[in-house]
């Protein structure tokens, strides 16, 4: 029997607090897709997609409308492309990426993820394709992102992959200056890329998975940061147990809203239900910021001291109360900073309180890493890769995924202003301390070994 | 045609202005009879005590007996009293089999608004199985819980009810219950899908 009250509380997480579904996200196999002729491959991706796709965003919608829950993005996650890249060529890599293209809007989704190659241990000439591939494949499509992964605990640090990789994300910049370098925005690096994360630009199919499954990311930062705010004020000297609880209850409440959607959308697709990750994603909206929760629970500025605090609070009771609502949690699951797609961080680092360096703090307890964040554009390729080093060793050291999502705006620099409208937002270029204080070291390339946490075994 | 009676059984309804002990007394007096109370749904509105029980009874009722029984426990004219016996198709089978959904509607507090909704809903063939409405001048807010006939497009619903109501001003809701089941129920999400 339900209760008027627990019927009114949803009934508000969803009509005043922007409770949705941020993304179903259909992974699909390609591998078996590969033939003799780059054409024909490509032939038989689309087809793959189009027969296992074609109805997720009817289906998508019938479920949200059943339930009044919206899902806002509908979204494909592919296995590796490099799988198909192996003895290939840059043409063919932009053949693969087209028909990618293509596909995802064929069957009406607005990103698909899966170019992507995992090199933490090393690089394969159908990988080492992809990579080189990224500047033109980013700048002339518009579905597909891209993923890397440059390390992981168990074999280390890639360097000199993060070195090449680093030398991409100027270029792909450089090959969209027409959009603000927005090309960069559809390239993650990762350190312990997750196999199952339904979020974009980094959501791929990874090699553990079935053929097809159905991933969902929910968020609601707008329903946590009210249910803060509740609290607070019925007892304005809340403790921060206090608050991790209140938090905890409500990512519980999220959490199944998520999987309810996911699994009914997996069965009526007929195919397997994967993960639901809850991830606090924020989107430029007011009301709907990650940021806005730390400045609920008393972090005035963001970037004070007190705030990497503030964020591993919410990452760890976000993640409890997911553990607890659902037994098939994945992905990243935790609290996400995009900077140009949250308006708070956006306006913090506009203001100087937030810096990279401090970001890049809050990365070490949060779910993902350095993301959408803007740079000079003619920041050097070496300052670039020293910091998504810096990102790949905390996620390595702390057994955690990192990400680095940054974006050197071609022509601008530190104070400059930039919007990419939509979900992406905009924000202020921000400063990199000492860009070229850290070349030497990068340029040893290498390898880093993995940390004694590695071997487990 | 006529429903067969259940002769060991009845529905009792009592409206009494509302105080302590009141639903002791009732079950008291169904006791005293040698009955036992097998449904029950008891609320309070306005200040009055409403309840309704069906009854199940060793031998064959009188419903006249079951009323003086229950009536004994309040004073003359204090209460409402109604018994009839059970209809037994009635308990067989719920008028409409279908999905259950939740629907809200919130506004200001019009006369003509309940009086739209239930009209809608009856002609579109939606049974209401139950209704709560809050009175926050000069707003309110209903909160309905309905079975929507199997093969019935949810969407057309949704799309025609929110259209009538917004005629009148009002916001409104229609969600499958699953929704609501799973943030306010403790169990797993699979037990809601094979529901």
């Amino acid at each position: 029997m339900l209760r008027t009250s627990d019927i009114l509380s949803t009934v508000r997480m969803l009509q005043e607090e922007h409770l949705d579904v941020r993304t179903v996200t259909l992974g699909v196999n390609v591998a078996e897709c590969a033939r003799g002729e780059m054409a024909e491959t490509c032939r038989a991706v689309e087809g793959k997609i189009g027969a296992r796709a074609g109805n997720l965003v009817r289906v998508c919608d019938e479920v949200a409308g059943r339930y009044g829950l919206p899902v806002v993005n509908k979204r494909l996650a592919l296995s590796a492309a490099s799988q198909l890249l192996e003895g290939r060529g840059a043409r063919d890599a932009l053949l693969l990426a087209r028909a990618m293209d293509a596909s995802a809007a064929a069957v009406r989704v607005d990103l698909i993820g899966g170019f992507t190659a995992l090199v933490h241990k090393g690089m394969t000439p159908g990988e080492q394709t992809l990579i080189n591939a990224l500047p033109v494949v980013l700048g002339r499509t518009e579905r597909v992102c891209a993923s890397i992964n440059v390390a992981d605990t168990r074999s280390g640090i890639n360097a000199d992959a993060v070195r090449l990789v680093a030398q991409k994300i100027l270029q792909t910049a450089e090959a969209t200056a027409d959009k603000n370098g927005f090309g960069a925005a559809k390239l993650v690096v990762f350190a312990n890329i997750p196999e199952d994360n339904p979020f974009m630009a980094g959501a791929f199919l990874g090699p553990g998975a079935p053929e097809c499954v159905i991933n969902v990311g929910v968020s609601g930062p707008g329903v946590v940061k009210r249910a803060v705010e509740r609290l607070t004020k019925a007892r304005p000297d809340a403790s921060l147990d206090e608050i991790a609880e209140e938090i905890k209850h409500t990512a519980y409440r999220v959490t199944r809203t998520g999987e309810l959607i996911g699994r009914e959308v997996a069965a009526r697709l007929g195919v397997a239900f994967g993960v639901v990750d809850l991830s606090l994603a924020p989107t430029p909206l007011i009301g709907d910021s990650v940021g806005e929760i730390y400045q609920a629970m008393g972090i005035e500025e963001l970037g004070a001291p007190g705030t990497t605090a503030a964020v591993a609070l919410l990452n760890d009771a976000v993640k409890k109360g997911g553990a607890f609502a659902s037994s098939s949690v994945g992905g990243l699951s935790g609290a996400f900073i995009p900077v140009t797609e949250d308006h708070a961080l956006a306006e913090a680092v506009a203001a100087g309180t937030l810096s990279i360096e401090k970001l890049e703090a809050m990365t070490a307890v949060c779910s993902i890493g350095i993301d959408m964040v803007l740079v000079p554009g003619g920041t050097p390729a070496t300052a670039v890769a020293g910091i998504i080093l810096d990102e790949a060793a905390i996620g390595v050291m702390n057994g955690k995924t990192t990400g680095v999502r940054l974006i050197p705006v071609p022509g601008k620099d530190v104070g400059d202003r930039v919007d990419f409208g939509g979900l992406f937002g905009g924000g202020t270029v921000a400063r990199v301390n000492c860009p070229r204080g850290s070349a030497a070291f990068v340029n040893r390339g290498g390898h880093i070994p993995a940390p004694l946490r590695g071997l487990t075994n | 045609m006529p429903e067969p009676i259940d002769g060991r059984r009845c529905v009792i309804t009592v409206v009494v202005g509302d105080r302590v002990g009141i639903l002791r007394d009732v079950a008291s007096a169904v006791a005293d009879q040698d009955g036992v109370i097998d449904g029950i749904s008891q609320t309070v509105v306005g200040g009055y005590f409403t309840a309704t029980l069906t009854a199940a009874f060793p031998g064959a009722v009188a419903p006249e007996e079951i009323r003086a029984a229950v009536a004994a426990a309040f004073g003359p004219g204090e209460a409402f009293i109604a018994v009839r016996p059970h209809a037994r198709a009635a308990g067989d089978a719920p008028p409409v089999a279908g999905a259950r959904y939740v629907i809200t509607i919130a506004g200001p507090n019009r006369p003509t608004v309940l009086k739209a909704v239930t009209t809608y809903l009856a002609r579109r063939g939606i049974n209401i199985e139950d209704w709560n409405v809050m009175f926050d001048e000069p707003y309110v807010t209903h909160v309905g819980e309905i079975t929507v006939p199997r093969h019935m497009d949810i969407k057309q619903v949704q799309d025609e009810f929110h259209h009538l109501m917004m005629q009148l001003g009002m916001t409104t809701c229609i969600q499958h219950e699953n929704i609501f089941r799973a943030t306010n129920e403790v169990g797993p999400i699979t037990s809601l899908l094979k529901g």
